[in-house]
């Protein structure tokens, strides 16, 4: 095989393409005793000869840039830190708008849907007061507008609002509140940082507390108003049934905290969600069938004092001056006994709370 | 010097009940970085506990950045920045609020605590991955997360317990440059609990060695390694008759096999072992210095120094013999 000898020469100089790396153009010659490579080989099969020994070419040579890894680099800050009422607002701005909006605590989507169902419903009162005030019949307004008995109703009466609305809306709320800071480990985040435990207990019985005021206290206070707008209510009528509408909020006061109060402490010895929520509503509604039972069986009623709904309706129906269904023992009992539940449930829970680690739970 | 100190005990005890946690424990802790170890049970959870504020000792005194420990709870806790070994985020928040929360919980301002949370996720490697659920992470995701709640206030010193815990290599690598980074770049001062003594040595100038609540040893970790240095050499033909001479010589040697050690304390301890060799006609293949790991001095400290306080000074003046990081029985060393 005969390799065709060639003496043309090419210069291929390479224009510094590379903003980064100026390229030296190097010459490349070709004659009779350069070796033979692909490029020479090339030019003997493809070559004219005929005015092509200027041949120049210019190709990217260029090395391919390296890339660069950028590392971050730390950022000081040399802001100031806000005091004690700023982490506790902290807690409870978590909590709360939590219900509302992302970026804060979680809430489940059943829990929000049922705390506005219920929400909604709360404001029946509401709605039928203005029913009753556009049909202007004072029969239908006797039976749905403001008395002792429909305040002390919208709070702690009747099915199925003494069973399935406020027990259910705390079972749901407290449920995870400390556990799940428990099962998650996000305590060491509170506790790692300058939050005493007693802000931490008290924040999230406040948020808790909030969200079923919220609730209850502005359902409340929508039917009171309702019914001072909607029947042109002087101030006559509103001083003689400001002191039942505040023995009502006082009543509802007394059921958020006591239903807080037992269910938080549920929670604190808890590490799930589930626990604490059936836990609570098994103590308020097992109670009471139970208390309900025995009543009904042996005529006695003293069973009414382990139930903390029963213990909340007898001391609402005192403080607001219905007629009570509980009639064998005085009403200052169920308030020792309201007494001693939130005293034990609170016992447990700081009890509980102090315990939690930092360190390893 | 005094100031240099960001941890400070004298006498440090903490018992519950009979049990003693921490026994009189006088520690003093530079700036830098400093790795704290130990055994499970040694006491290191109880001593970050008591230098954290959160509870109280039964005796004797400390200070963190000047801080009374006993006293000065609260602001200790504001200017550390705390990461936790055990999970510590709620899966279902988005990184970035939950980096802000714990800014918010120091008592940020809201918006500064968002800011400042896109920061330090950025630097620990999360910038892009800030808006997604916490659950949806990997550990080192989460790790990595850990450590920007923990810096997020720029905090004066940073307590990493276990920070590469069930880490994979690369992510482990991340982390510990992220740390060597905060405290060269950021001047930062990090005091880093862990059992992985690699992880230590890679990121730590000093350690503090606790066992059984009680201060084994502390000091420089570069001094710590100075005096246990061996050479190690691989020889082929007549091992027994070489080992026998360097002993004869007054060397310290331990064996395995065709594979020995020799304590490296003089000058001219190759000249010595070369002149061993050829003098009993073995071939030595190989040649090389020997560098115990941390772990290797860590064993050697437990076993054979017993629990008493030491510091770098005392390691270096102990007797060589005594500092030996002697082989196990079946691995042809001799007795601790």
């Amino acid at each position: 095989m005969t390799i065709p000898e060639t003496t043309s020469s090419i210069t291929a100089p390479v224009a510094p393409v590379a903003p980064v790396a100026p390229i030296i153009p190097q010459p490349v010659e070709y004659a009779a005793e350069t070796p033979v490579t692909g490029k020479v080989r090339l030019e003997a099969a493809w070559g004219s000869t005929e005015g092509d020994e200027d041949f120049t070419t210019t190709t990217s040579s260029a090395p391919k840039p390296e890339g660069q890894v950028f590392k971050p680099q730390y950022q000081q800050w040399n802001g100031e830190l806000n005091p004690r009422w700023m982490r506790n607002w902290a807690i409870l701005r978590h909590h709360l708008l939590g219900i509302f909006k992302k970026g804060h605590r979680p809430w489940g989507m059943p829990i929000r849907l049922y705390l506005l169902v219920v929400f909604i419903a709360s404001l029946s009162d509401v709605g039928l007061t203005l029913v009753s005030a556009l049909i202007g019949d004072s029969g239908l307004h006797s039976i749905w507008g403001v008395s002792r008995d429909n305040l002390y109703g919208h709070v702690l009466g009747f099915f199925p609002r003494n069973m399935l609305y406020y027990p259910v809306v705390a079972a749901l709320l407290v449920g995870g509140v400390i556990s799940e800071d428990r099962q998650h480990g996000t305590s060491a985040l509170y506790f790692s940082r300058p939050i005493t435990r007693f802000d931490y207990v008290a924040m999230k019985f406040l948020s808790v507390a909030l969200i079923q005021g919220l609730i209850i206290l502005i359902s409340l206070s929508l039917y009171y108003f309702a019914e001072i707008a909607t029947m042109g209510r002087g101030w006559a009528w509103i001083i003689d049934t400001l002191p039942m509408f505040l023995a009502t909020v006082f009543s509802a006061i007394l059921l958020i905290f006591t239903y807080t109060s037992i269910g938080l402490s549920l929670s604190s010895v808890s590490k799930g969600k589930f626990f604490p929520g059936i836990a609570l509503l098994s103590i308020i509604l097992g109670t009471k069938i139970l208390a309900f039972i025995v009543s009904n069986l042996f005529d006695r009623e003293i069973l009414y004092l382990i139930s903390p709904y029963d213990c909340l309706a007898h001391v609402g129906q005192a403080i607001i001056g219905t007629q009570p269904t509980y009639d064998q023992y005085s009403w200052t009992w169920s308030l020792a006994s309201l007494v001693a539940m939130n005293a034990l449930a609170l016992y447990v829970l700081t009890t509980r709370v102090s315990s939690m680690e930092v360190t390893r739970e | 010097m005094q100031d240099d100190l960001i941890i400070k005990t004298t006498n440090l005890t903490k018992s519950y009940g009979p049990h003693v946690a921490l026994n009189k424990l006088n520690l003093s802790v530079p700036k830098g970085a400093t790795g704290l170890l130990g055994p499970n049970g040694a006491g290191k959870s109880t001593f970050l506990k008591t230098i954290l504020g959160l509870i109280q000792t039964t005796e004797g005194e400390g200070t963190v950045l000047g801080l009374d420990i006993r006293t000065q709870g609260d602001e200790i806790r504001s200017r550390i920045g705390y990461m936790p070994e055990y999970d510590c985020l709620n899966p279902e928040m988005e990184a970035i609020h939950q980096v802000r929360y714990s800014g918010e919980l120091l008592g940020m301002n809201p918006t500064i605590a968002l800011a400042r949370a896109h920061e330090t996720l950025q630097y620990v490697g999360l910038g892009e991955q800030r808006y997604r659920n916490i659950g949806t992470y990997s550990t080192g995701m989460k790790q990595a997360t850990k450590l920007a709640c923990a810096l997020i206030h720029d905090p004066e010193l940073i307590i990493a317990d276990e920070p590469s815990n069930g880490l994979d290599i690369s992510a482990r690598d991340y982390m510990i440059e992220t740390l060597t980074n905060t405290v060269k770049t950021g001047n930062r001062s990090v005091l880093m609990a862990s059992h992985l003594m690699d992880d230590v040595e890679r990121v730590c100038e000093n350690f503090i060695l606790l066992h059984k609540g009680k201060l084994a040893a502390q000091g420089r970790i570069e001094d710590l390694k100075a005096f246990d240095r061996e050479i190690e050499i691989h020889v082929w033909g007549g091992a027994s008759r070489l080992e026998e001479a360097m002993i004869a010589r007054g060397m310290g040697v331990r064996r395995e096999g065709r594979v020995m050690r020799i304590l490296h304390e003089q000058e001219d301890t190759t000249s010595l072992i070369l002149q061993c060799a050829a003098d009993v006609g073995a071939q030595i293949r190989r040649m090389h210095e020997y560098e115990a790991s941390l772990e290797d001095l860590f064993l050697s400290i437990m076993e054979n120094l017993g629990y008493e306080v030491k510091t770098s000074e005392d390691l270096l003046s102990s007797p060589a013999q005594a500092r030996k990081v002697d082989a196990p029985g079946y691995m042809g060393g001799g007795a601790a």
